[in-house]
């Protein structure tokens, strides 16, 4: 989920932010409802490939969006495995990756700008019960710019941690990250007001 | 001269802001005519309660404020309009995945036809050099040009007053020169500089010097940071 937008010309690059959305939940929801068997999973896994293949996103991106979500992967089968054996394991892991990764699709062949429109103009039925749409869009994509960043606080956290000698811990790594991480919302809040955003 | 030229950029008439119990601005008198405006002091002095108090995201307890003429407190949107702010990690200041989509994000709130926008936006990231950075991830570039992009994206709604708080706190010497030349170049904007930076501070047209919440002194730049010096020695 990592994997932001990449620019490109793939048919689901040139497909609309909305129409793309909805397509790709119909298909994430079929993904979701097939049967957990073997066919259930060749199907799901099959129907992955196509969503890559077809439209011309290429078979090494879907490499690289399995390879993002290999831990979540792996614990998943395992557990599964253990519990449920081989069949329904394999089956349910399949149908959880192939949704992930099709899911990704709309995040990957889709601008922030692009995403943010299709955002506020899909959340516009909400309006009547008081939803300020422009403002949940913007909090949608602002997380996910976020990421790269929080994910760099957390590493100068931990090396800040080591560099004085000490173990890791998650009680002596929670304070400051969540500190840290509050004072850049703090400011990234003065930012988005300087620059209009009422 | 234009109209707007003729109303002082900023004024403050005895201006106090309280965090908790303690003033950290008290009775602050100035009127700051120069085009390009300096202001140094010790840290926590109180200079970036200044500078966010003429920016319109700090609010003053007591006295007036006015910044190009407009009251921050109340007329904030006409402010908005008007009056850009940088900081110093451009980190916080950076919204979307890629640089042209940042910088665009800038004229979102602006009523303006698409058309307009993409010129606007496209010739921003021309005159700051970035047009070949357009389409990479604002997350992969370097804490310089990030910054260079929060500039940009300041300057893409080409507003009359700049207030910047130590944007070249985290640059290396070439890159603070860059993006101070970028800031301080000719043109119509006018700027707010707050810097720890002497040298910098002597580029602008005049400096205030603010100690323990007060403005202590105002004047020519090379007076002002001598006076500095001297405060710090003792
Ligand atoms: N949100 C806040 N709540 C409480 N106290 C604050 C807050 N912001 C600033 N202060 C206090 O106000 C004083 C002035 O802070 P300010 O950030 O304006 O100083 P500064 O001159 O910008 O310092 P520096 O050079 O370190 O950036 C400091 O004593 C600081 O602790
Ligand atoms: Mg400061």
């Amino acid at each position: 989920m990592l994997s932001l937008y990449r620019p490109g010309h793939s048919l689901w690059h040139r497909l609309p932010a909305g129409p793309k959305t909805t397509l790709v939940t119909l298909i994430v929801l079929s993904v979701c409802l097939l049967p957990v068997t073997w066919t259930g999973a060749a199907t799901a896994a099959a129907i992955a490939v196509a969503c890559y293949l077809i439209p011309g996103m290429g078979l090494s991106e879907l490499g690289r969006q399995l390879f993002a979500v290999r831990w979540l992967i792996a614990v998943t089968a395992l557990g599964q495995f253990l519990f449920l054996g081989p069949e329904r394991a394999v089956a349910n892991t399949t149908r959880i990756s192939a949704a992930l990764v099709i899911g990704a699709l709309i995040v990957l062949s889709t601008s922030a700008t692009a995403l943010l429109n299709a955002l506020e103009r899909g959340l516009k039925p909400l309006q009547w019960c008081g939803v300020d749409r422009q403002r949940v869009a913007l909090l949608l994509v602002v997380t996910f710019t976020m990421v790269p960043v929080l994910a760099r606080l957390a590493g100068e956290v931990r090396q800040a941690q080591q560099a004085r000698g000490g173990r890791v811990s998650l009680r002596y790594f929670a304070t400051p990250f969540l500190i840290l991480a509050l004072k850049h919302a703090d400011s990234l809040g003065d930012a988005l007001s300087a620059r209009g955003v009422r | 001269m234009s109209a707007s030229a003729r109303v002082d950029t900023i004024q403050m008439d005895d201006v106090s802001v309280r965090f908790a119990d303690t003033d950290v601005l008290r009775n602050v008198c100035c009127s700051l005519p120069a085009r390009t405006t300096a202001v140094i002091g010790e840290n926590g002095s109180g200079k970036s309660t200044f500078a966010r108090l003429i920016g319109g995201l700090a609010r003053a307890d007591s006295g007036t404020v006015r910044v190009l003429g407009l009251d921050p407190a109340r007329e904030t949107a006409a402010l908005r309009r008007r009056v850009a702010v940088v900081f110093s990690n451009p980190d916080a200041q950076i919204v979307m995945p890629t640089v042209a989509e940042d910088v665009a994000f800038s004229l979102r709130s602006e009523k303006l036809p698409r058309a307009e926008k993409t010129r606007r936006t496209q010739a921003a990231l021309e005159r700051f050099g970035l047009t070949a950075l357009a389409d990479r991830p604002t997350h992969d570039l370097s804490g310089g040009q990030k910054q260079l992009l929060a500039l940009c994206g300041a300057f893409v709604r080409e507003p009359d007053l700049v207030i910047a708080d130590e944007p070249t706190a985290f640059l290396d010497a070439r890159n603070a020169r860059l993006i101070a030349d970028r800031l301080l170049k000719n043109g119509s904007h006018r700027v707010l500089l707050v810097t720890h930076d002497l040298d910098l501070a002597q580029r602008c047209d005049q400096a205030v010097l603010i100690s323990q919440g007060t403005i202590t002194a105002v004047g020519a730049p090379g007076g002002i940071v001598k006076a500095y010096q001297e405060l710090l020695v003792c």
